[in-house]
């Protein structure tokens, strides 16, 4: 008896902190940043930590954020800065778990995000703001007018994430393999009828992959309608029915006949790598001349884009909604989008700055212009010129599953 | 004589089928291209090591906080699967069948829905983002094997020679360590080497309970396989596994001198 009473008494000792823990209340927010002055916050910041979370597979990105953006934080601001390799999945899911269970101070601060995450993560609440208002270096170099500081993917941005760096969408192959380079969807299917069996694109819903194909819807249906158009299937299916037919023509010549595609852009990546396809593709405008500086890609590589142009878009940094320190991550913000941090991007991951030209200091643009950016890359004057806005965020699942039911095997 | 060429070439076979594909790892860790049809790289790389040695991921702390982390789990999982195997095997407590299936549970759940329901309960217990969180939520997953492995040592032992010790007049403290701990070391180790593997390989959850605050090699490694880039890939993937060879070879060096002080 005495010892089943035992038994009982551990087993609830046990239990009992648990249910504690779970009924104990977070400790409230600090203070109200909303309506703090910037010296406020960049003295709130002094001494603190900042987290930047966000996807690790890069390493020349990882080095550049461990390296020279935390030490220009510490130098500036005394702030300790940390990037936390981690999939926009796993972070939306992290915080949406947080939010579910009521907690109030979480672990990230800064998130590398856009498109459609951005979207679902505003419209769950998962996300601080707004905030870029309060940012001096917003006025000091970031374009207020461009439709890509104002929207994400045609949805408004609210002030609730600054941007990053600009990513255009470009095609690449080797000059000693394939000296031809398609100069719109015409000339691409010639090109993928003379290497019949040897050009492919990543399987949407891959990001590159699906931006290349509404990259070929725009060249072939225009890209102006689809700004305000509704994310209603039959729709969209009925305005890119002429481009479901030319993918469905392009799908005899293509690798493996169309049946399948490669499951992502890294598949594609070592594809063309080990010569097996032809021509590549990237969101990275500037990726030819990092593979040719690694070895990873011959020296004969050229970049280039349709005459129409290819579809551009911004990524950007928001700050979370349980955020531990707020202030630090606008500090942050806030010089990663300075002309200092964005050279610095320029020049050693070879990224398009978000940074507006003609608010550049003299010094400041010969600083920029005077950046080698290696080889086999179009300069960002090209790249800009054909620059196409990207779709509504809420098409780009719609253009998927109708991708993968009428082209794919097709 | 033919049976024992048999064998030989099975075991031949079998090491070229393993052995093949860590040699060509170990290429990777240094070739910048490879590609079809070339038998060998087209050329090398030393960015890698570099990369390895002196880049922004502080390569020894990482081995370090990982070899910590699976080792803890490595030892709470085997006494846990310890005692879990003699309360089932040794003392007939009612529902000890119930007790061993639920041991097993753990392995029906899929990893990733585990992993995001019980940072729900963590960040409720505020074990979010701690070493505590991680070794736990590790702790579920390893935890079958253990008790499995414990539970068919200890039904083989069983405690006859504890019983012996003890009528003997040695206490139920040492009767264990020198009487039943000797029989059982076997399933110990291999209880011990398997929790310790798989914490060093758990990429999800310690992903979600450690929030990306406590840091693993294989959360380091997960990013560079997944966006492509071989030859880090590779390299890492070799400390991975040279770590855990290395650790293995101590661990076991080490309970054979206590094994044979013991005796």
């Amino acid at each position: 008896m005495k010892k089943k009473l035992l038994v009982l008494f551990l087993a609830v000792a046990m239990v009992f902190p648990l249910a504690a823990c779970g009924s104990k209340q977070a400790e409230p927010e600090a203070a109200d940043l909303s309506s703090a002055g910037w010296d406020e916050i960049v003295e709130q910041a002094k001494g603190t930590k900042v987290a930047f979370y966000g996807w690790g597979g890069d390493e020349n990105r990882n080095n550049w954020l461990n390296g020279t953006v935390a030490d220009y934080l510490k130098e500036n601001y005394d702030i300790d800065f940390e990037y936390v390799g981690m999939d926009i999945n796993d972070i939306l899911a992290k915080l949406t778990s947080e939010k579910e269970a009521g907690e109030e101070t979480g672990t990230i601060d800064m998130i590398w995000i856009n498109g459609e995450n951005f979207y679902t993560a505003k419209e769950n609440g998962l996300l601080y703001g707004p905030f870029t208002s309060q940012l001096p270096n917003m006025e000091a170099y970031i374009d207020q007018d461009d439709p890509e500081t104002l929207n994400d993917f045609c949805k408004p941005i609210d002030g609730y994430e600054a941007p990053y760096a600009k990513a255009q969408m470009v095609m690449f192959n080797d000059s000693a393999v394939t000296p031809e380079t398609p100069k719109n969807a015409d000339e691409f299917l010639e090109y993928c009828k003379a290497n019949k069996g040897k050009v492919t694109y990543p399987a949407l819903p891959d990001f590159t992959g699906s931006a290349f194909v509404r990259n070929l819807i725009y060249e072939k249906c225009g890209w102006e309608q689809f700004q305000t158009m509704e994310a209603d299937k039959a729709a969209v299916k009925e305005a890119i029915e002429p481009a479901l037919e030319y993918l469905r023509e392009l799908n005899p010549y293509l690798w493996n006949e169309g049946k399948t595609f490669p499951a992502d852009s890294t598949a594609l990546d070592k594809m063309f790598q080990d010569g097996e396809v032809v021509m590549n593709m990237s969101y990275g405008p500037f990726s030819v001349a990092s593979g040719i500086a690694d070895g990873t890609l011959p020296e004969t590589c050229q970049t280039f884009v349709f005459d129409n142009g290819t579809i551009g878009n911004t990524n950007y940094m928001a700050i979370a909604f349980d955020a531990p320190n707020k202030a630090g991550a606008m500090v942050a913000i806030n010089a990663i989008i300075g002309g200092d941090l964005q050279l610095t991007q320029y020049s050693q991951l070879r990224d398009l700055p978000v940074v507006d030209q003609s608010k550049l200091s003299d010094e400041e643009k010969a600083a920029f212009d005077a950046v080698d950016l290696g080889k086999g890359v179009l300069p960002q004057s090209e790249l800009l010129a054909h620059r196409l806005p990207e779709m509504p965020a809420d098409l780009v699942p719609v253009i998927e599953e109708i991708w993968a039911e009428e082209v794919v095997g097709k | 004589m033919k049976d024992r060429r048999a064998m030989n070439t099975v075991l031949l076979i079998t090491a070229i089928i393993i052995f093949l594909p860590v040699i060509v790892i170990l290429v990777w860790t240094v070739t910048a291209r490879w590609p079809w049809p070339g038998l060998l790289p087209e050329s090398y790389t030393l960015r890698t090591l570099e990369e390895l040695l002196f880049g922004s991921n502080q390569l020894t702390e990482i081995l370090l906080s990982s070899i910590m982390l699976a080792t803890l789990v490595a030892v709470i999982g085997t006494v846990i699967a310890m005692m879990t195997a003699r309360a089932t095997e040794i003392y007939r407590i009612r529902g000890r069948q119930a007790v061993g299936i639920a041991a097993l549970l753990p392995l029906l759940v899929p990893g990733t829905v585990f992993a995001m329901g019980i940072q729900v309960s963590l960040i409720r217990m505020h074990l979010n983002d701690t070493i505590a969180g991680v070794v736990l939520v590790h702790l579920v997953a390893a935890l079958p094997y253990c008790v499995t492995i414990m539970m068919d040592v200890t039904a083989a032992v069983g405690d006859s020679l504890e019983e012996q010790a003890a009528v003997l007049g040695a206490g139920p403290f040492r009767s264990f360590i020198d009487a039943s701990l000797p029989g059982i070391m076997p399933g110990v180790l291999s209880s011990a080497s398997m929790a310790y593997i798989i914490s060093y390989s758990q990429y999800f959850t310690t992903l979600l309970a450690g929030g990306g605050r406590i840091k693993t090699l294989a959360l380091v490694l997960v990013p560079y396989i997944q966006s492509g880039d071989r030859a880090l890939a590779s390299i890492y993937s070799t400390v991975f596994v040279g770590s855990a060879l290395i650790v293995f070879f101590l661990l076991e060096a080490a309970i054979h001198r206590i094994m044979r002080k013991g005796r």
